[in-house]
């Protein structure tokens, strides 16, 4: 379980994340909503210390963030992490020698999964395919936790659709995924929990499935309720 | 297979009631192997642990079982069979009188109604 405890976070004297405390847990996929700037990223990058927090604790299993634990931990940013000139192939290689964590087999399953060609050059994919590789790099390291920045953000119907399918595959199996996205509308019955942010604090935290079960309302409902108050 | 869901109703209950449907019209036979929990969520492109769900509560109402390490089955027992079809009938008859909350007319008239259209039925048939 990755769980954050009162964090906050400041940028100059604008306050982004303002007592943030919720938990990511294994074998659930947790979805980090909110409109554009609540401070999703932050969050994750708070997690990776990539940018160190004012106040507040962030655990991972119970224990306190530390660099040996982000071997428990992939992050697959919305940005391209690979070396344009690289091709897939070369990328491959280049993080089975950088991670003792890479795990071949399953990257081979995820570059069929995805149908990528492995000679291309990242430079030369198209902006969907990217993102693809973007996953891959991640969803084959042997981690316990996935965190994706906007894993939909500016991807076309067709490879929405596929990235999707990675939700209910065999590749989070067991694991705890973190994705941040202000696009539910088409991964509803994929989620398992719901963080509702806005303005740095979080307006909601529920189960996608308790609340149609108690309350009869989608995500998209609460989202509505939460942002046209 | 392909199920469209209702967004504001539970998931796992939905599944079972697709299942349900595919058991009381004999697509799915007494006996039959279920698709795995996995393969169901993708081929739904649901949570996989909503699909869990489903199949947990449907070993509970014994529509379903499972022995360990094998897939699960539907029933082998006629009488959940029967009890199935019962619920079936009651829930579409309910929702059908109430339907007719609104309209006053007489019980016989509904009733011919009724052996009019199920005839015109078997005849399409």
């Amino acid at each position: 379980m990755i769980e954050l405890k009162n964090v906050h976070k400041h940028f100059g004297r604008k306050k982004v994340l303002d007592g943030i405390s919720f938990t990511a847990n294994k074998g659930e996929i947790t979805c980090l909503v909110g409109v554009n700037g609540v401070g999703k990223t932050t969050i994750l990058n708070a997690i990776m210390n990539l940018t160190p927090i004012k106040k507040g604790e962030i655990t991972i299993d119970g224990e306190l963030m530390r660099p040996d634990l982000y071997n428990k931990v992939a992050f697959i940013p919305d940005v391209a992490i690979m070396l344009p000139n690289m091709t897939v192939h070369e990328a491959m290689d280049f993080m089975k020698d950088y991670y003792v964590s890479w795990n071949c087999k399953r990257a081979k399953e995820i570059t069929r999964f995805f149908r990528l060609n492995l000679t291309e050059k990242i430079s030369e994919l198209s902006k969907g395919n990217q993102a693809k590789v973007n996953l891959l790099m991640g969803l084959a390291l042997d981690v316990d936790y996935i965190l994706m920045d906007e894993p939909f953000s500016g991807i076309d119907i067709f490879t929405r659709e596929q990235i999707t399918d990675v939700f209910s595959s065999r590749l989070v199996e067991d694991r705890g995924v973190l994705i941040t996205t202000h696009e539910i509308f088409d991964i509803e019955h994929l989620i398992d929990k719901v963080v509702l942010l806005d303005n740095g604090v979080i307006y909601k935290e529920f189960n996608a499935e308790e609340m149609r079960e108690t309350e009869g309302k989608s995500v998209v409902d609460v989202m509505r309720e939460a942002y046209n108050r | 297979m392909n199920v469209t869901f209702n967004k504001r109703d539970p998931i796992y209950l939905q599944v079972m009631q697709y299942f349900k449907r595919l058991i009381v019209s004999g697509e799915l036979n007494l006996g039959d192997e279920m698709p795995s929990r996995r393969q169901l969520a993708n081929q739904l492109k649901i949570n996989p642990n909503t699909v869990q769900r489903a199949y947990s509560e449907m070993e509970e109402q014994r529509l379903i079982y499972t022995e360990p390490n094998r897939p699960s089955r539907v029933t082998e027992d006629p009488a959940v069979l029967n009890q199935l079809k019962k619920e079936w009938l009651d829930q579409a008859v309910s929702k059908f009188v109430s339907a007719l909350d609104p309209i006053d007319i007489p019980l016989d008239d509904i009733v011919d109604l009724i052996k009019d259209k199920m005839n015109m039925r078997k005849k399409d048939d």
